[in-house]
């Protein structure tokens, strides 16, 4: 690697190759994808449960102080249930993920841990898994107003 | 971000890798990518999987999850970009974000992302920055501190009051006039209607 900044022009290769005759529309091509998705959409959300199961062993193991950092395995886990629950719609459910990699992520880096908020957490997360989009709007707005009443007595900064 | 949806994309022969370290994730993207007519996009879970996709084929698009299984997405950018495997190297690397702080934007940015979109990413916002890389004229810059495309988006030349470090920056002053100015008839016949001849 060079010590000095070179700028240089690169052929966009990917313009060239979708430029070709053929292919789909823009309006064809998301509305096969979306239809794409749908199709996983029970396999998807049927491993929510497996992967707060896991994640309420993970919890279980870190508190017990069984892993060099105690924080990271509840971050990946959970930031996982994030991505599958907010592409399929799980509003309350990808609220109860965020605030919990909001709090392993404060933990790990410095914030005084805290574990009861971590337990409550993991159980609304596996609780919201269960339900999966059957929860009742009252219901999931109850768990979630405990989530953040805990996370903002525990992270008050963010 | 506009595009006309109407507009034809061709991705039947584009060789796109797609990494992620949830495989309920991963295929996800990957039912996005079919919709899209891609035929075989590369899945790799793993950092390990990515870096041997990379040795191997010839890739048009990378999509990258900032969590793998083994590593951060970020690494393996930082790694790709530094790798001097051509033309790989310089092919376009769309960053996925879950959990997002506003340092992981930059984060992305750093490690060379071509562009960093937040979950969820649904199809229609993943084919706007793929038509938006498309259209992508930045160039590509190597230096001891950041491998991967300008990350200036913008060319509005250097900050006021600082000279710019690249031979093509213009100087936001106004040189002298180097012709004289043009008398008001050479003016007028830059608009004046004629006929033409036949």
């Amino acid at each position: 690697m060079s010590r000095r900044a070179q700028v240089f022009e690169v052929e966009n290769r990917l313009a060239k190759i979708v430029s070709a005759p053929g292919g789909r529309t823009v309006d064809q091509a998301v509305k096969a994808a979306e239809t794409r998705i749908e199709a996983v959409r029970e396999v998807s959300l049927a491993s929510l449960v497996g992967k707060s199961d896991q994640m309420v062993q993970v919890a279980a193991a870190a508190r017990r102080g069984e892993q060099a950092k105690p924080f990271d395995a509840i971050y990946d886990i959970s930031n996982a249930i994030y991505g599958l629950a907010s592409s399929f719609g799980l509003t309350a459910l990808s609220e109860a993920a965020f605030s919990l990699c909001d709090l392993a992520d404060g933990f790990r880096t410095g914030e005084e841990p805290s574990w009861p908020a971590i337990d409550v957490h993991v159980d609304g997360v596996r609780l919201l898994s269960m339900l999966g989009a059957g929860v009742s709007a009252a219901d999931a707005e109850s768990i979630l107003d405990g989530l953040r009443r805990v996370r903002a007595r525990v992270l008050p900064s963010t | 971000m506009a595009f006309n949806k109407g507009e034809r994309v061709n991705l039947s022969s584009a060789e796109v890798m797609l990494a992620c370290g949830d495989p309920e994730g991963l295929n996800i993207l990957a039912e996005m990518f079919h919709g899209f007519g891609v035929h075989t996009p590369r899945r790799c879970l793993s950092l390990v999987e990515a870096k041997t996709s990379v040795q191997d084929r010839m890739l048009n698009l990378m999509v990258v999850d900032s969590a793998l299984s083994d590593a951060e997405g970020y690494e393996f950018i930082h790694w790709l970009r530094r790798s001097e495997i051509a033309p790989n190297c310089y092919a376009p690397v769309i960053l996925i974000t879950g959990h997002t702080k506003p340092s992981q934007i930059f984060r992305g940015r750093d490690s060379g992302a071509s562009f960093v979109v937040r979950k969820p990413v649904a199809p229609l916002v993943m084919m706007q920055r793929i038509i938006w890389l498309l259209n992508d004229q930045r160039k590509f810059v190597t230096s001891p501190d950041y491998c991967g495309p300008d990350r200036r988006v913008k060319a509005v030349g250097p900050p006021v009051g600082m000279k710019g470090r690249r031979h093509d920056d213009l100087s936001a002053q106004v040189g002298d006039a180097k012709t004289p100015n043009l008398e008001q008839d050479e003016i007028d016949a830059l608009f004046k209607p004629k006929a033409v001849s036949g």
